[in-house]
């Protein structure tokens, strides 16, 4: 995988005079879980919405390698290969879980009306190979045999792993998930921890927002601690979990 | 007889509007007032195709779906980047400024007076004379217009509007140009009603603005409500019911001038109680929110 670090340098993004982001500079290599956490309100959310396009910083970049990303729409970020996990999980009501899947693959020849009807056949043909792929992505996060189900269905926890499917199908080098265990039930959290050391093994970026701090300290390579939209700490997640100001201020330990 | 030929002339174009309306408000939510004028487009457009440049019927239609496709790109450009209601008042203020145009516009129109003399078209050398041959070429039409839906909606394209209706912010993050996709639902919808309005303006031989005006957009949407959006049979079941619905008013000896207004009291209505009690309509997949 031709895979390039994502780096945010100095960026402040700030709403109604309140700087939710300051000064901030991060960045999370391809191959490792990158864990961020932080009290509620630190910007750990904004910082997604910056990094994928849906706001933009008031200052500072956005850079994937050597391009500079920050200004481009949310779809060409998403196309350059930066996947996003909301945290307010966002899936396609009214389509079924499969549906839902197959939405997520990129290149599909049949989403320019043209080649329905002229090349019915190379349509027909991707859509085969994409079904196939979307069912084992549905096994994989634990909704396999529920696949033609309507998706308004499904519980929180459920919506939010059937979301993950769906980044699996789009495929990105680079992963940003917004607190992918909150609502999900013990079981599936392990093989979630287990799924996202897998992608970054196979030498993807992974970014993680998350609260639960066993799997932080289950799944991340290194971590961020943000408090204020600043980095309050960085390190390995024995290191900063173990670091006695941050138990005492944030942890309450 | 010839009355059922012409009922089913006017099933057959309103089957054939609502399917292609229901690509725009079914399947990618968005609420389109102005499906009257696209239909008004392609009753004028090929008219004057074959009247003043001397196409043939069969290439006015392709002209005329290529134009109307245009015009809903410009109107759609602006306004499809903003939420629901400026997209209902974009279209709004599209079908009010395009009956204007074709009221005001007398030297290409003849304004209020219409067109009259309107060839009756000829399809692979067949003349559609009679009320039987326009009837089947009608019902010829609605099909191709609805198995070419069929083809749209089962296509990736399909699912992709669907997707884009339930939650753009999702599609874009999965690397979907939702602005591209809506435009081209939007499109599609206006190019294939056009070509209803062409076979329209053939039949009728006579147009003039007052049958492209907000009524009767409101009248295409009702169709799609009342039948039900979402799927294949839900718009073709509003297309019936509501086209022989004030038929049988005739028959209830109610004198022409109540009969008129009673069929607007009818439908509206019907529109009232369908998105009261019944948002999914007689045969619909998907319920308005």
């Amino acid at each position: 995988m031709d895979n390039a670090p994502l780096r945010c340098v100095g960026l402040t993004k700030s709403f109604g005079g309140h700087r939710v982001i300051d000064d901030l500079t991060v960045s999370f290599e391809p191959g490792k879980v990158t864990a961020i956490v932080g009290p509620n309100g630190a910007g750990k959310s904004t910082l997604f919405h910056l990094m994928t396009g849906f706001l933009r910083p008031d200052k500072g970049d956005i850079w994937k390698g050597r391009r500079r990303i920050n200004g481009l729409r949310p779809f060409i970020v998403a196309r350059m290969g930066i996947g996003r996990l909301f945290q307010d999980v966002r899936i396609f009501e009214r389509l079924t879980l499969l549906e839902n899947v197959l939405v997520g693959f990129p290149n599909q020849s049949g989403e320019n009306p043209v080649w329905p009807f002229l090349l019915p056949h190379v349509v027909r043909r991707q859509e085969a190979a994409h079904l196939a792929a979307a069912e084992r992505w549905l096994d994989l996060v634990g909704l396999g045999g529920r696949s033609s189900g309507s998706a308004e269905e499904l519980s929180f926890g459920q919506r939010k792993l059937l979301a993950i499917a769906r980044l699996l199908a789009l495929g990105s080098e680079a992963l940003l998930l917004d607190e992918p265990t909150s609502g999900v039930g013990r079981g599936m959290i392990d093989s979630l921890v287990a799924l996202m050391k897998k992608l970054a093994r196979e030498g993807r970026t992974v970014a993680v927002i998350e609260h639960n701090m066993s799997v932080v300290a289950d799944c991340s390579d290194v971590m961020y601690f943000m408090d204020a939209g600043r980095v309050a700490a960085f390190g390995v997640p024995s290191e900063v979990l173990g670091n006695r100001s941050i138990r005492a201020t944030y942890l309450g330990l | 007889m010839t009355y059922v030929w012409h009922l089913g002339v006017m099933v057959s174009l309103y089957i054939a509007v609502a399917l292609s309306l229901n690509l725009v408000i079914g399947e990618s939510g968005l609420l389109s007032v102005c499906q009257a004028a696209f239909y008004g487009i392609g009753a004028y457009a090929s008219t004057l195709l074959v009247m003043k440049a001397h196409w043939s019927f069969g290439a006015s239609i392709i002209g005329t779906l290529v134009f109307a496709s245009l015009s809903a790109i410009c109107i759609g450009l602006p306004s499809l980047r903003l939420r629901g209601d400026y997209f209902v008042l974009a279209t709004l203020g599209f079908q009010i400024i395009l009956y204007s145009v074709l009221y005001n516009w007398a030297d290409l129109t003849n304004g209020p007076n219409g067109i009259p003399g309107i060839p009756p078209p000829r399809v692979f050398g067949i003349e559609l004379a009679s009320p039987y041959r326009y009837c089947t070429a009608s019902f010829a039409m609605a099909a191709v217009i609805g198995g070419f839906t069929l083809v749209i909606v089962r296509s990736p394209f399909g699912r992709l509007m669907q997707a884009v209706r339930d939650n753009e912010v999702a599609a874009a993050s999965l690397g979907k140009n939702w602005l591209l996709v809506r435009l081209t639902a939007f499109a599609i919808g206006a190019g294939l009603t056009a070509v209803a309005g062409a076979f329209y303006a053939g039949y009728a031989r006579y147009i003039d603005p007052t049958s492209f005006t907000v009524m009767e957009s409101i009248f295409m949407v009702s169709i799609v409500v009342v039948g039900g959006a979402g799927n294949f049979r839900g718009p073709a079941v509003g297309a019936v019911v509501l086209v022989l619905l004030p038929e049988g008013l005739r028959f209830l000896q109610i004198p022409e001038a109540i009969a008129a207004n009673l069929r607007q009291v009818v439908y509206g209505m019907a529109l009232v109680l369908f998105m009261l009690f019944r948002p999914k309509g007689i045969a619909g997949k998907y319920g308005f929110d």
